[in-house]
């Protein structure tokens, strides 16, 4: 069942723009690689790093966050949202995992083209980058945990993310 | 045997299990099964145990007719996803968003005992609701219920790769298995409901929607910033297509309004705040007294609010085809006036004690402009759209001048008449027979103004230049006694109003729907409804119109006694939170989120605490919780990592061995 290298790549879309975006390329029936899995979100913003990390040790290879951008219909929440995407490509660069593997763009609801093009690119960078080293995401995701429990003021131990670790 | 009868005959035939070719369901076959479905199962944190999954989960895989199902293999999708622990059924339906296919679903619900359902279908957007129906109708919580879109971002997207949509819709609904296992049941979020509406701007609009609404028993607070009720229809003439005057339609309007005990009307008054949500607005409207000097401040609150605030006309720039350089070139507002003010028994139009003999008429002036052949405004935006009411304002006008003064000559300089409206078409025959004469010009060359050289002064004092296309495109000269520029429709000035209540505008910068088709007066704000010209260029018939239609909604929302949102909120789970307020600060929305005392065993301490009614469900206060205590409802990070786990999850072997072709 072994075959060449088919990379997963993820897209998280946003349910106000790109989401609909990816709808659109549908209906035009345009035709994009099947291994694009679209996830439908409220904002990408929600995300703690360590969950990008986890797609990465799950064997996702490239991470596509399609967000609203300027439209981004919640306040300010797009300026963090790429403060936080900042934060996560210098902890990948600083972990040797390579930051092509993830890319913040945005996508609207009629941006056929756009996304065509952000996935044939990303579809490009992995196939060039081969599949993700999920030892080493592995290791980077239990680093991003410690990094957010290191946040907690109380001393107290930490059930919640006990599991994650 | 009707058409529905055969498909559903077809579908049903086609529930059997497909019989296996003989070499390929032995014994072999089955082991591989076993060992795929083994495979499968330790890939699931849940069933590592090996006890009996307790979900009962039923999929659906619809056909869409063949939309899916010509490229999708959806047998193969349903045997598959068979496999994954917690799936009770999975059955494949021709139509599952049909009557037939939604009771189906309800029906199981009752008889196999299903607690989760997956439907992979079309976009959620189309039928997420539908099924949302069908699930509650069959006793289950709504929100225990995962929309799976397999036709645009599969069949529809994957054409001439069969087996990879198939693939790909088998991960897909494995992780909405995924997702459903840490759904919990939601309700929808109930609010207390004022019934009191807040209609912003007491034109045409505002007044319709408030007189409506009164006459549904809600109170109403109507607020218009100018002296009068009436906005721009005070200056207005006859109006088309009935031919009442304005004035008329105001006084019976207002009438309705000042009379009505359920409507408080607040003249010189602005709304200078805003906040709250559907139900809950807690607005301030500020009035100023006859003596200017006066100021008071009132605060309100409201279950809605509607946007009546209307448009503002275009205004040439000085210089502007001429306008505010030469006495004769008028905005229409001004030539209504004029005309209106001329005595019935006058029988010659004169002006700044000139005669007008020739008239020229100008469409689209601040309307459909071109880059490169316009001027952006003070804004830096050109008003690229269509303002729809000149066409026929300019051939009412044009068509009242000839039957007023028949010696009085008319042209009419457009680049093509837009008379869309019941009735309206009629201006134009009219206007033709009447004698208006018309030039046809191409938008990226619009006709020029220019002053008559003196020797021809006495041709009349403006000349108007056209490329006329009715005539291929010939260099034509119009001397003309006055030039009537047919302005067309501005956004409102209403920046403050925007900010505050975080409305959109579209590109062309008037109040944006939600849907032009499905939600036309509504806004993103929940509670938040249109009504008339803020939303874009229109004319009475259909300003009243969406008017009513905006007093519908608000009563309608008014109907129960709480108001109900998404439950697609934050919550915190006291048990984890440790009230550190990382997320307070990450929260963008005043009160959303704060700190409050609380006790815990028999100590006091702080705790996060989300007001369901503020919270607008973006999530930037999720991802910087250390103790993971804080959530959005439906979205929970746990479930999206169940997604992932699920689409990245090494597929099990295709149930039978004549399937055995690679599906990566």
């Amino acid at each position: 069942m072994t075959g060449p290298f088919v990379p997963k790549i993820l897209v998280l879309a946003t349910e106000k723009c790109a989401y609909p975006g990816a709808d659109a390329v549908g209906k035009a029936h345009q035709e994009y690689p099947s291994n694009v899995y679209i996830l439908r979100v409220p904002s990408p913003v929600l995300f703690p790093e360590d969950f990008y990390l986890g797609c990465y040790n799950q064997g996702i290879d490239g991470i596509l966050i399609a967000a609203c951008g300027s439209d981004c219909p919640y306040h300010g929440a797009y300026e963090r949202l790429a403060a936080r995407i900042d934060a996560l490509t210098s902890h990948l660069s600083a972990g040797g995992l390579e930051i092509e593997r993830i890319r913040l763009t945005a996508i609207c609801t009629v941006c056929i083209k756009a996304f065509l093009k952000e996935v044939a690119q990303m579809s490009d960078n992995l196939h060039r980058l081969g599949p993700v080293n999920r030892a080493l995401a592995e290791q980077l995701h239990r680093e991003s945990v410690q990094r957010l429990r290191a946040t907690a003021r109380s001393p107290q131990f930490v059930p919640a993310l006990q599991g994650a670790l | 045997m009707s058409n529905s009868d055969e498909l559903r005959a077809k579908h049903y035939n086609e529930q059997e299990p497909r019989p296996c070719g003989e070499a390929e369901c032995d014994e072999e076959a089955h082991t591989q099964q076993q060992i795929a479905l083994a495979g499968w199962q330790a890939g699931n944190r849940l069933r590592a145990d090996g006890e009996e999954d307790p979900l009962r989960i039923g999929v659906y895989i619809c056909r869409c007719g063949g939309n899916i199902s010509d490229v999708v293999d959806v047998e193969r999708v349903a045997e598959t996803v068979r496999l994954i622990p917690g799936v009770t059924i999975a059955k494949v339906h021709t139509f599952v968003c049909s009557d037939p296919g939604q009771h189906m679903i309800s029906n199981d619900i009752l008889e196999e005992n299903l607690d989760r359902v997956v439907v992979a279908s079309c976009t959620p957007f189309l039928h997420e609701q539908t099924f949302r129906g069908a699930v509650a109708r069959g006793g289950m919580n709504p929100y225990l219920y995962e929309h799976v879109n397999i036709r645009e971002q599969a069949s529809w997207a994957h054409k001439h790769d069969p087996e990879g949509a198939t693939a790909k819709a088998i991960r897909m609904i494995a992780g909405a298995v995924g997702k459903l296992r840490y759904a919990q049941p939601l309700e929808q979020i109930k609010l207390p409901n004022h019934r009191r509406a807040l209609v912003i701007g007491g034109g045409l609009a505002g007044m319709k929607a408030a007189a409506d609404l009164a006459s549904r028993g809600i109170k109403v607070l109507l607020v218009e910033a100018g002296t009068r009720l009436g906005g721009h229809l005070n200056q207005w003439g006859k109006v088309y297509p009935s031919e009442r005057t304005a004035a008329e339609l105001v006084a019976e309007l207002t009438q309705r309004v000042q009379h009505d005990p359920n409507i408080k009307v607040l003249l010189n008054s602005r709304v200078t705040a805003v906040s709250g949500f559907i139900g809950n607005f807690k607005t301030a409207i500020e009035s100023r007294h006859h003596s200017a000097s006066m100021q008071s401040r009132a605060e309100v609150t409201v279950g809605a609010i509607i946007m009546a605030t209307g448009f503002r006309p275009y205004v040439p720039r000085d210089g502007e085809l001429l306008y505010h350089s030469q006495p004769c070139v008028l905005t229409m507002p001004e030539f209504i006036q004029l005309l209106s003010s001329v005595s019935p028994d006058t029988k010659k139009l004169t002006y700044h004690q000139q005669a007008i003999r020739k008239i020229a008429f100008l469409h689209c002036v601040g309307s459909r402009q071109l880059d490169g052949v316009h001027e952006p405004g003070a804004n830096g935006r050109l008003n690229t759209y269509c303002s729809r009411t000149c066409c026929t304002t300019i051939l009412q006008q044009a068509l009242a001048v000839r039957r007023r003064f028949p010696d009085v000559e008319v042209f009419d300089f457009n680049q093509d008449i837009r008379t869309y409206g019941r009735g309206e078409e009629n201006y134009y025959s009219e206007a033709s027979k009447a004698g208006v004469v018309f030039f046809r010009y191409n938008g990226e060359e619009p006709p020029q103004v220019h002053r008559t050289p003196s020797r021809r002064i006495s041709n009349g004092a403006l000349t108007v230049t056209v490329k006329d296309a009715l005539t291929w495109g010939q260099e034509l000269e119009v001397a003309v006694d006055m030039v009537v520029l047919g302005t067309g429709m501005m956004p409102g000035q209403i920046e403050d109003l925007i900010g505050q209540m975080k409305l959109a505008t579209g590109e062309d910068g008037f109040l944006q729907e939600v849907h032009p088709k499905l939600r036309p007066v509504e806004v993103a704000v929940n509670g938040v409804l249109l009504a008339g010209t803020a939303q874009g260029p229109m004319n009475i018939t259909e300003t009243l119109a969406a008017a009513g239609a905006a007093a519908v909604k608000a009563t309608a929302m008014f109907a129960k006694e709480d108001v109900e949102v998404h439950p697609y909120v934050a919550q915190v789970d006291p048990a984890l939170c440790h009230g550190e307020a990382q997320c307070v600060t990450q929260c963008a929305y005043e009160g959303a989120l704060k700190l409050v005392e609380m006790e815990v065993d028999g100590e006091i301490v702080s705790r996060a605490e989300v007001n369901a009614g503020l919270c607008v469900g973006c999530g930037a206060c999720v991802a910087v919780c250390p103790h993971r205590a804080i959530n959005l409802n439906g979205w929970r990070l746990d479930q999206f990592e169940a997604m992932v786990e699920g689409i990245a999850t090494d597929l099990p072997q295709p149930p039978c061995a004549s399937e055995l072709v690679s599906i990566h």
